[in-house]
């Protein structure tokens, strides 16, 4: 059992080095453009998402020995995404509007929801799994949150990094309580959207 | 309630309070994820008919920089809506003595000076200066500042500067990656615009070019899309194939 709790560990690092890696491979292709290195960042997400999703996994040490949390409800782990989503956008909805209307927004919108839902099933699907199988919820929430904040430094800055964390603690949170990565996706979502129109 | 759910909940709640707490601090949006915001719409002073309709007015811009030992120690001045930021370096002014400060500012002229010919403005014509206060007596370059300014969807070749004998053109460079800025070492105060040859257009290419442009980003997204909808597929039948075989397991 010690053995197995000190080798754990090694797999959920290895698995928070692949996602690192990829943002700073999105990093350094930017120069190819924000679009082809955010897609490239995806696709790196994706294939690291699939490899994972088969991966054996262990008892967790910390939650019921390896099972499931009871889920929530599909539409109610759906309500309180979109819920997380609007507390997230609302303390920016006071200010101004921006001038973009509605023209390129979809386009814009359909990329956005992508790349964000990529993000949540590798950061809140794989990653959180590894961890929480690995180290307990706790450590899952909080290296989710360190991932994401990470995974954003390089087009952000340090400026944005605790925001980033921060919004990662919450998103951590919502998949810990629902069981699900469908509501961080959404909720991930919505709060992007909202750059477009109050950014 | 388990562990894990009670962990969950206290992380959302503290992780919603810290966002709120931290949103004030940042002068920007919500800094979540990927794909950059595109651009507001460029703000004209004299915008092209097709474009009056939803047209905001271009923001001035102003900053007060304190003078100490008789310099200025350098720093940066932006229009309200970023359209054009300039950045003096140490030592950029000679100010007359007893000046405490030296006031900037950027704002759009409404009536510019008619551009050379060949020549057509494209965007706004900025008015930049600077004076020294107290008094509002003239402050000199003693060298050239650094400009940055957006230019609108089009053509560009380069800034010019007018000192009021006449436009003249800037060595300009243009920023990276398709950004619609153009940067120039500005020589003085007055009217700054990008201008480009009358008749311009945007360069265009051979099919092969084009094809060449679009190819990677549209091969990646149809990687990530058909990869996506195939692992959906693949994920709703392992889940399909796991329930019948939990149905067996408890009918025993």
């Amino acid at each position: 059992m010690i053995q197995v709790r000190l080798a754990a560990p090694r797999r959920a690092i290895g698995l928070t080095g692949l996602i690192v890696g990829a943002a700073l491979l999105r990093a350094l292709l930017l120069p190819l453009g924000d679009l082809l290195s955010t897609l490239l960042f995806g696709g790196c997400l994706l294939t690291i998402s699939w490899l994972e999703r088969t991966a054996p996994t262990l008892p967790s040490p910390a939650d019921g020995g390896g099972e499931l949390p009871k889920t929530v409800g599909r539409a109610w782990s759906l309500g309180v995404g979109l819920m997380v989503g609007a507390l997230l956008v609302a303390p920016l909805a006071g200010g101004a509007l921006s001038a973009r209307g509605l023209d390129g927004f979809w386009t814009w919108a359909a990329l956005a929801a992508l790349i964000a839902t990529l993000e949540e099933i590798a950061i809140r699907g794989a990653l959180y799994q590894r961890w929480r199988d690995e180290a307990g919820p706790v450590a899952a929430i909080v290296a989710g949150a360190v991932v994401f904040a990470l995974i954003h430094l390089p087009r952000y800055g340090l400026a944005a990094m605790p925001l980033d964390a921060a919004v990662g603690l919450t998103l951590g949170g919502l998949r810990a309580l629902t069981g699900r990565v469908l509501p961080c996706a959404v909720a991930h979502t919505i709060a992007d959207w909202g750059a477009w129109f109050w950014a | 309630m388990t562990r894990g759910r009670r962990a969950g909940l206290a992380a959302l709640v503290l992780g919603l309070a810290a966002a709120a707490a931290l949103h004030g601090r940042l002068a920007g949006a919500p800094v979540y994820d990927g794909i950059i915001v595109p651009p507001e719409p460029y703000r004209w002073e004299s915008p092209p008919p097709n474009l009056r309709a939803g047209n905001k007015p271009p923001l001035p811009g102003e900053a007060t920089l304190p003078v100490v030992n008789g310099q200025v120690a350098g720093g940066g001045v932006q229009t309200g809506d970023n359209q054009v930021v300039i950045y003096f370096g140490v030592g950029t002014f000679k100010a007359a003595p007893g000046t405490r400060t030296v006031k900037c500012t950027i704002e759009p002229d409404p009536n510019p000076p008619p551009p050379p010919a060949g020549v057509e403005i494209r965007g706004n014509v900025y008015r930049i200066g600077c004076i020294a206060q107290p008094g509002g007596g003239p402050v000199t370059l003693t060298s050239s500042y650094h400009l940055t300014m957006r230019f609108p969807p089009g053509p560009i070749s380069e800034i010019q500067y007018n000192d009021g004998s006449g436009w003249r053109p800037l060595q300009t460079l243009r920023a990276a990656g398709g950004d619609p800025y153009a940067n120039a070492n500005a020589p003085g105060f007055g009217e700054y615009a990008a201008t480009a040859s009358t008749g311009a257009t945007v360069p265009g290419g051979s099919i092969l070019t084009i094809i060449g442009r679009y190819a990677p980003f549209f091969g990646i997204l149809a990687f990530v899309i058909i990869f996506g909808v195939i692992a959906v597929v693949q994920e709703l039948r392992r889940r399909q194939a796991r329930i019948p075989a939990q149905s067996k397991k408890r009918r025993r």
